[in-house]
């Protein structure tokens, strides 16, 4: 008899499928493949075949509905006709570009600056700073792009006093109020934290001796910081680079908030995912959108390719654990109360100010004029002009706007519990699994819908329901609860698997050698000790949800299913008093969860980072 | 040249204080380990010395340069200390291949190109790391890492060197063979080493003299095998020697100034010291013997065996007394059957009789009827 015979297909089966680690895999396999890959597919399809009547009149040449033709793609990134192929592509993508980049430079700058100083230095004040800092991160990213108009407008652009007028009276160019420059500012004052969070991970995991073996081999601070510090946590800076950078290109509410350039004045900027939206929105170029959103997608898979080369050379990271515990924090000497004035200024400035320009804008009749305050944005009960009964200018009389919050709130729960449910199996499974090919295309599909603007994820399940057999979806509630979960995973998922990652496996063997099953060994073991962890994995996608508007914009049944909806609707008809109130009353909402959520179990969105 | 001195120094932290008024001196060329338990404070001083840490109080010496002064407000940083730090898990930059890792340095003390190369080639050739030259660290094993990190301290030449376990992560055999060449750099290189570590061994074959610390307190402080032969208390007793000493608590009365009689095992026994008896609690001895000095197979007193544990080269007995455990070693290899009735003698003159109470050690001499 052989030895090296192999158990029978259906025993290996059953003892491949007795993990639950591989039963998870699998199972999540299929489900991303059907809910990322499968929607991706169909938007492939979209770009290459004429979608629609108005499509193939627009085409002309006889194309029919249904055809084959690469007119889209022809045309969208080659005609000259009118300068079509770069007014339409080639400048917005320039601009975005530029924006993008600028952002990045902004978000990583700051937030790394502030990272450095809370995880490295003795500056005081610490815990304040780390918690009041996540607050613009927390805040839908149109809230700093309506703060940057209500600070900057100003009487000479007819746009009404802003703050800065009111203040001080001065006047700043068009340029700085509308356009690319504050579009690339708010996303960067926005992702600030979020690379905040990402920096000061790495630096507090960093081995401090790694630091101070330069320091005794009479290295000058600056050249630490340049030669030592820098490189190693250059893998960080570069997959938040990525991030922010996929993030903002795509963005599509701050360009959508701060394009109100007036013609001619040569400071016209359209981003390319307000392009993405408008070729969409018409249905002669449906087509040429889906090319837009495909191109954006590449751009974001690209620069991934990249992160992963560049984070996988033989310089890689690795840590032999030693005594870093004994992180010796950098004395800042004088500059120490000096540094954390400035910080606290600055910090509180766009933690607190936006929240109390909302609140300004909401009660003024006319902008900037004290003697216009009014409640009635809040409470009067007068009809909203031009929109279904029962919507009154009174945001907090709406009955409307109620209804959509209570949408808005369960659509957000029962997200972030799927999400962060998903997030967390596939953080176990790709933590036992770690280094299967299984595991890790599970993790990188995991991850797919974070590069997916989500402008064009709404349009690909657009796309999805309008296809034959799914018209069912078509603006129904279970709709916007898919296309949020499968978004709002990767953060899920992400938080889950580094968490895990942390658990060493020997924690759930102790547990299965005396018998506990599966399910108890999660819920009475693993989450209990990672119980921070995993909260945040729960309560990230509940916020992006709740605040969430580009994605949710082409789906929702009609304007009065979200309360994000509402808010936009409102800001559309020029209501900006009650669209600023909205906006307060979302941000004030999420920051009042966050923070029960934070007392209640100790998690958040920085935790990990500052001030123990 | 640059000799050490901590006067007063002392580190607490917000509920616990680290090290207490430590006083030392570290001469020049001296090979010192600081030894004791996990936590006990000695990685903290060694990081006050290189100026890693900040102590709370105190006054730290190198040399005639005074480089911390709590009253003066000085302190300077390590970069100025002219000094030399191996890490306990190396610390190594993994972006940096082995020869920039040690060229480093040499570039911050602005050395012409040569020299580096130069240097660096002397380095790699003393401790055989040539044809690693050009990997990352993350590329070498343990042993090689460690190599690299001794290599990039001692490329500029530091007056003085500390080492924290530098070779606790290191396998048993491997760790050996450092120990050897860390003895012969220290000779070759004329620098003074302050070396940590929670190992006996290590702190006993490496020294020139050893610095006791528990809970943050000096114990002892001096050459190795002084501390084992007479220990100031019982902690260092216990802690330097293995097997470890026996100890053996009983009563007793001291009979003139350099005699005591002591009960030991139902019989009166007399202690007597070579030197003047230190001051007597009166509530107890501790009768520590070294497990050398308990001889077998001879002598009045009778007790049982209870294991005996052979290595090849030595033989370690252990002797049921009663209650009391009592080790024995003999030179070797020898095998008694357990439950065997067996006589012993307790000889030398390196008995040592310490104070119950207090744990000092009040002389040192002989044991007899």
């Amino acid at each position: 008899m052989k030895n090296t015979q192999r158990l029978p297909l259906g025993n290996r089966m059953k003892s491949y499928f007795s993990k639950p680690a591989n039963v998870i895999c699998v199972v999540f396999l299929v489900l991303l493949i059907l809910m990322v890959v499968l929607p991706l597919f169909t938007l492939l399809i979209g770009s290459l075949t004429v979608n629609g009547n108005q499509e193939a009149i627009y085409i002309g040449n006889g194309a029919a509905e249904g055809d084959f033709t690469f007119h889209h793609w022809t045309e969208l990134l080659t005609s000259k006709e009118f300068d079509y192929a770069s007014i339409k592509f080639w400048i917005p993508l320039w601009q975005s570009t530029l924006m993008a980049l600028l952002a990045c430079a902004v978000a990583v700058g700051f937030g790394g600056i502030v990272a450095w100083f809370i995880t490295r230095s003795d500056l005081p004040g610490k815990k304040y700073i780390s918690t009041i800092f996540v607050f613009p991160y927390i805040m839908p990213s149109w809230a700093m792009a309506m703060f940057w108009e209500n600070f900057f407008k100003n009487t000479e652009m007819n746009a009404g006093m802003g703050m800065l007028q009111s203040v001080t009276g001065i006047c700043v160019p068009e340029r700085i109020v509308y356009g690319l420059f504050p579009c690339a500012m708010s996303l960067g004052l926005h992702y600030a934290p979020f690379a905040y969070i990402l920096i000061g991970g790495i630096l507090r995991n960093m081995d401090a001796n790694l630091e101070e073996a330069a320091t005794v081999l009479k290295t000058s601070r600056f050249k630490i910081l340049r030669r030592i510090t820098l490189p190693i946590v250059m893998p960080a800076l570069v997959s938040t680079v990525l991030l922010v950078f996929s993030s903002s290109i795509s963005s599509f509410t701050v360009p959508f908030f701060l394009n109100k350039s007036s013609i001619n004045s040569g400071n016209n900027f359209i981003s390319i995912s307000v392009q993405m939206r408008s070729l969409i929105n018409s249905g002669f170029t449906k087509g040429q959108g889906y090319v837009l959103a495909i191109i954006l997608m590449l751009f974001s898979i690209g620069i991934l390719t990249l992160n992963n080369w560049f984070t996988g050379s033989r310089r890689s990271f690795t840590t032999v654990t030693g005594k870093s515990g004994q992180v010796s924090l950098v004395k800042l000497g004088k500059a120490r109360i000096i540094v954390a004035i400035i910080l606290l200024i600055v910090v509180t400035f766009f933690a607190i100010m936006p929240l109390f320009s909302f609140a300004m804008e909401s009660l003024l009749e006319v902008p900037g004029d004290w003697s216009t305050f009014t409640l009635r944005y809040w409470l009067s009960t007068e009809a909203f002009e031009g929109s279904n009964k029962g919507d009154t200018i009174g945001i907090l009389r709406s009955g409307l706007m109620w209804r959509a919050m209570g949408r808005s709130l369960l659509l957000s729960v029962i997200v972030s519990l799927v999400a962060g449910t998903f997030g967390l199996l596939i953080g176990y499974a790709v933590a036992r699994k770690r280094n299967s090919k299984l595991a890790t295309t599970v993790s990188d599909l995991a991850f797919l819908p974070y590069l997916i603007p989500s402008m064009s994820f709404g349009a690909v399940y657009l796309a999805l329901s309008y296809t034959k057999g799914f018209t069912w979806l078509d603006g129904s509630f279970f709709l916007l609860i898919l296309v949020g979960s499968i978004k709002f995973m990767p953060f899920a998922s992400r938080t889950g698997t580094s968490a895990m990652l942390q658990l060493s496996g020997e924690i759930e063997e102790a547990a299965i050698i005396i018998g506990v099953p599966w399910f108890k060994r999660m819920t009475k073991v693993l989450f209990p000790i990672q119980k921070a962890s995993f909260i945040s994995g729960y309560l990230l996608p509940f916020i992006s949800c709740m605040r969430e508007m580009s994605l949710f914009v082409l789906l929702a049944a009609s304007y009065t299913t979200l309360v994000t909806t509402v808010l936009q609707e409102y800001s559309r008809t020029g209501l900006t008093q009650a669209s600023n109130a909205i906006n307060l009353l979302i941000i004030v909402f999420v920051l009042v969860i966050q923070f029960v959520v934070n007392k209640l179990t100790g998690a958040s969105i920085d935790k990990g980072v500052g001030g123990n | 040249m640059p000799k050490i001195v901590l006067e007063h120094v002392c580190k607490r932290f917000d509920d616990f204080s680290a090290v207490e008024d430590l006083n030392m001196v570290i001469e020049d060329r001296e090979f010192i380990t600081l030894l004791g338990p996990s936590g006990c404070g000695k990685t903290t001083t060694l990081r006050m010395i290189a100026g890693l840490e900040t102590p709370t109080e105190g006054r730290i010496t190198i040399g005639d340069e005074v480089v911390f002064d709590s009253e003066k407000g000085i302190n300077v940083s390590p970069a100025k200390r002219d000094i030399g730090f191996l890490f306990q898990n190396y610390a190594l930059w993994p972006h940096m291949t082995v020869y920039q890792n040690i060229a480093f340095g040499l570039e911050n003390l602005k050395w012409p190109k040569d020299k580096i190369r130069e240097r660096v080639d002397e380095m790699l050739k003393m401790l055989k790391i040539e044809q690693f030259e050009k990997r990352y660290p993350s590329e070498l094993s343990g042993g090689q890492q460690q190599r690299v990190a001794i290599a990039r301290t001692l490329a500029p030449k530091p007056k003085v060197l500390f080492m924290d376990e530098p070779l606790s992560n290191l396998d048993a055999k491997l760790r050996l063979e450092m120990r050897t060449e860390l003895k012969r750099l220290h000779a070759d290189t004329d620098s003074t080493f302050v070396y940590v570590t929670h190992d006996q061994l290590e702190a006993m074959t490496l020294a020139t003299r050893v610095c006791l610390i528990e809970n943050g307190y000096m114990q002892q402080y001096a050459p190795p095998l002084e501390t084992y032969s007479n220990p100031a208390n019982l902690f260092v007793a216990d802690f330097v020697g293995n097997p470890t000493m026996n100890f053996y608590e009983t009563t007793g009365k001291v009979t003139g100034p350099n005699t005591a009689e002591v009960n030991f095992f139902d019989h009166p026994f007399v202690f007597t010291s070579k030197e003047l008896l230190g001051e007597y609690s009166g509530e107890g001895f501790v009768v520590g013997i070294r497990p050398e000095f308990v001889n077998l197979e001879e002598g009045g007193l009778i007790g049982k065996i209870y294991a005996t544990l052979p290595a090849g080269m030595e033989t370690t007995v252990k002797l049921q007394v009663g209650d009391y455990i009592l080790t024995s070693v003999m030179f070797g290899n020898v095998d008694y059957k357990v439950n065997d009735e067996m006589h012993f003698e307790v000889a030398g003159d390196g008995i040592i009789l310490f104070d119950k109470k207090t744990g000092k050690n009040l002389g040192k001499g002989t044991l007899t009827i």
